[in-house]
């Protein structure tokens, strides 16, 4: 038991976090206004940045599970600063570049992964589909023709999707998941108008329709005779939408302290009155206890512990809505200041209601945690 | 960071898992029942080495770490054993024992420790008074220097284990001027003249924890009774904090456990509407929420007895972040398996009710949710 990180572990998170310096951080408010080619811009100055720390080429795939504590170490740092940045950089490295080197073939994806690792694409991950689909399958599927696939479907949502370079899309067989490395240049691919959307609005998110899409063989991974593919992009998810509850915490935490020292009303700073105190008391002990449980939950994830994807869901829900109750609390603190569009604090409860729906929704992570429950106590 | 325990730790949690389903829980029922202490439980855990577990051999115990003695204390949680039996053990060995061990002198730790840690003798803690709570620096009771003796005044209350203590850790102003630097700690031993349990109370759990009234009298004690140096009570209490937030709050945590094991084997076997009710995603939602509080507690419960144990001094925030969550988190899911459990949940019979009520001690007991609140707030 040790609840230290390592010296290697502070040197990269202390790295990580000497990005984030003023002008950056002035850069990463524009993000929220960007129109797609600033946005672009900016997103891929940070991946570059990011990745003279390392922070883009760890925790890729299944296999480098082991270094996901190092890797969060880190993740908190950027999440701290910008949601909606650690969101871009996540998709393009944990979900697509993890995806890519641990399901793809190395010479398939190495001319895809270096300059990933390099900071020099954006990519996104497309699962999710409309309603109307039976449980577990897609109805995006290709059938193979010569060297290629053709491609056919439709997808309801991609995070980066209209700035992405790649975009991994999730489909069929021969009701076999297959994933499809497709280029939005590529011919039948339509990357749908940027969504407006509550929260996170420095990620530009659209759908994507396939229309008879050729894919190389090449750009091909799978198919794979189960879904663990799909179940690891879940668990990735889960723990990214974790780390993100954790940074909104603090970070609408640290404007409502600032707000409670700073804003006086009758000669008096409102951080004085125990109504307000308590407050900041009750948020910052939710932001403690989901920050350690989520450190705990990388470390069984790390360590391939039976446990740990029922602890990746008991984190995401708890972080999920601990958020959702702690930028509540930071708005009532700050109250008018903080109702008014562009406050920090305004934002992170936009924000916060994405991790409750996005990745695996709180609805199905419990009932998945009971699941696991009723199989470990079985009558 | 590392979460893992040693093998030494885990198997020893296992091992008073066992012993405590087989031999202590299945009391456990009855005692609350009658709100009577169970003094055959006590023994056997005096005997399996619980009461003294942290203490060197030499004073009786096992020498055994902060962190094995936390998983001790939840594996008795987890095993069905009574708030109020964990509550008394607490008591007994954290606030009393340990409070002797870690600043009497060698005298006072040969004579009190040993018979403690074995639970041939039962120790208790008075701080708290009719007038001074959360406030404990307000306290009352007096203790004035007479020759060779010191001379108490006053009264104590919600003593656990006050009525059948035979050592008495009471804490008294020395020097009412000073405030904090007025209180000390005296060893008032049962039977002592002026020492008498004026009542003992009647409450919404841990009944199998007796909780008394205390009154001194002039109550004469002699001068070697004094623990610690003279002013340096306040100090003391509150390095009892550290056990408090992570041994006395680790049963609560089992009880978690617990109760997830009950409600999740329950839901298989209750039938309504032609099926197990753990078909329903109400039930299943309500289990998921006791596994998530369980495992958000727990590290924060274990970072303390980690610390504790590597010599760090107590981090004031963590401990009160620890027994805030513990304390007023617990509400909802404690709440949840009565439910799931149904009528029977609601029934004095069945441990889920019992748990329930007991772990309403949980955002009262050592400092109640309040008071962490305008600590962390304080601190942060
Ligand atoms: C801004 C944004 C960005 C996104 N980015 C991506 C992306 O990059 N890639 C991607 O693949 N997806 C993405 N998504 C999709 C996201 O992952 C889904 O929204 C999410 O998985 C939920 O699916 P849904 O919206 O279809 O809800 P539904 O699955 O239709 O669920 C609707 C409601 O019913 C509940 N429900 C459904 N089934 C059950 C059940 N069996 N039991 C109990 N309750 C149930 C759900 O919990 C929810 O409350 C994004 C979404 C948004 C809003
Ligand atoms: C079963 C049981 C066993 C116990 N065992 C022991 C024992 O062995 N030894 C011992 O010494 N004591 C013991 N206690 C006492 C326990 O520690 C106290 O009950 C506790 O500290 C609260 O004190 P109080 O009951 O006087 O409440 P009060 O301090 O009177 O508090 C009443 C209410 O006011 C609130 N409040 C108080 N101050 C503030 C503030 N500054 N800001 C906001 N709200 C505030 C409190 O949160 C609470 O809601 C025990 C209590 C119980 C119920």
């Amino acid at each position: 038991m040790n609840f230290d990180w390592t010296a290697e572990d502070l040197d990269f998170k202390s790295r990580v976090a000497a990005l984030f310096d003023s002008e950056s951080v002035t850069a990463l408010e524009g993000l929220e206004r960007a129109e797609l080619p600033e946005l672009k811009a900016t997103t891929g100055m940070f991946l570059r940045r990011l990745s003279e720390t390392g922070y883009l080429s760890l925790g890729m795939g299944p296999e480098a599970a082991s270094e996901t504590l190092r890797l969060m170490a880190g993740q908190e740092e950027v999440a701290l600063f910008s949601g909606s940045l650690f969101l871009a950089v996540e998709t393009t490295a944990r979900l697509f570049g993890g995806l890519l080197k641990g399901f793809g073939e190395p010479e398939q994806v190495r001319d895809i992964l270096e300059p990933l690792f390099r900071g020099e694409i954006v990519a996104a991950v497309a699962m999710s589909e409309p309603a109307g689909n039976e449980p577990g399958t897609s109805r995006t599927s290709a059938r193979e023709d010569g060297d290629s696939f053709v491609v056919n479907g439709r997808k309801s949502f991609a995070s980066n999707g209209p700035i992405a370079d790649y975009i991994a899309v999730t489909g069929e067989v021969d009701g076999l998941l297959a994933v499809f490395l497709v280029e939005p240049r590529m011919e039948g691919v339509a990357v749908g108008t940027r969504l407006q959307t509550l929260g996170y609005n420095g990620v530009a998110v659209s759908s994507l329709d396939l229309t008879a899409v050729r894919v190389p063989r090449s750009r091909v991974l799978g198919p794979f005779r189960d879904a663990k593919p799909l179940e690891w992009l879940r668990q990735i998810d889960n723990l990214v939408l974790s780390v993100a509850s954790v940074g909104l915490m603090h970070r609408t935490l640290a404007e409502a302290r600032r707000h409670a020292s700073g804003h006086v009303r009758d000669g008096k700073a409102v951080g004085k009155h125990q109504e307000v105190r308590f407050k900041l008391a009750e948020m910052l002990t939710l932001a403690q206890t989901a920050q350690l449980l989520a450190y705990r939950t990388a470390w069984l994830h790390a360590t391939a512990a039976d446990e740990a994807p029922t602890l990746i869901h008991c984190a995401k829900v708890f972080s999920a809505e601990a958020s959702e109750r702690v930028a509540s609390l930071a708005m009532q603190i700050a109250a008018g200041d903080a109702y008014v569009s562009g406050n920090v604090v305004e934002r992170g409860y936009r924000d916060a209601k994405y991790a409750a729906i996005a990745g695996t929704t709180s609805e199905l992570a419990r009932m998945s945690i009971a699941q696991d429950l009723l199989n470990l106590h079985r009558v | 960071m590392d979460f893992s325990f040693s093998d030494e730790q885990l198997m020893f949690r296992e091992q008073v898992l066992k012993f405590a389903r087989k031999e202590i829980a299945p009391r456990a029922q009855q005692h609350d029942l009658e709100s009577r202490f169970d003094w055959e439980s006590w023994k056997r855990l005096g005997e399996f080495g619980i009461l003294g577990l942290h203490f060197p051999e030499e004073y009786g115990g096992s020498g055994a770490d902060v962190v094995t003695t936390v998983l001790a204390s939840e594996a008795l949680g987890e095993s069905g054993v009574d708030g109020g039996l964990t509550l008394s053990y607490g008591a007994h060995t954290f606030l009393c024992a340990d409070t002797i061990f870690a600043h009497g002198t060698e005298e006072q730790r040969r004579k009190y420790i040993p018979p403690l840690a074995t639970g041939a003798k039962v120790g208790c803690m008075g701080l708290t008074e009719p007038g001074a709570g959360s406030d404990v620096a307000s306290l009352r009771t007096r203790a004035e220097r007479k020759g060779d003796t010191w001379v108490l005044n006053g009264s104590k209350m919600f003593i656990t284990n006050g009525g059948i203590a035979d050592v008495a850790l009471i804490y008294a102003k020395t020097d009412p001027a000073a405030g904090h630097a007025g209180i000390s700690a005296f060893i008032v031993e049962k039977g002592t003249p002026g020492f008498t349990v004026s009542r003992n109370l009647i409450k919404m759990g841990v009944h199998s924890s007796p909780t008394s009234e205390l009154v001194f009298e002039d109550c004469v004690i002699p001068a070697e009774n004094l623990v610690g140096s003279e002013g340096n009570g306040f100090m003391m209490a509150m390095q009892t904090v550290e056990w408090d937030r992570s041994a006395l709050l680790a049963p609560f945590i089992g009880a978690i456990a617990f109760l997830i094991e009950r409600c999740t084997r329950y839901a298989q076997q209750r039938e309504q509407f032609g099926r197990p009710i753990a078909y329903f995603q109400g039930v299943r939602h309500k289990l998921a929420d006791l596994k998530i509080f369980l495992e958000a507690a727990r590290s924060l419960v274990y970072r303390i007895a980690w610390c504790k144990d590597q010599g760090r001094p107590l981090n004031h925030l963590e401990a009160a972040v620890a027994k805030l969550f513990v304390g007023d988190w617990s509400l909802g899911p404690t709440n949840d398996a009565m439910i799931i459990m149904g009528g029977y949940g609601y029934c004095h019979e069945y441990d889920v009710e019992r748990i329930f009520r007991d772990s309403r001690l949980a955002p009262i007991g050592g400092g109640t949710s309040d008071v962490q609140k305008v600590l962390i707030s304080r601190l942060m």
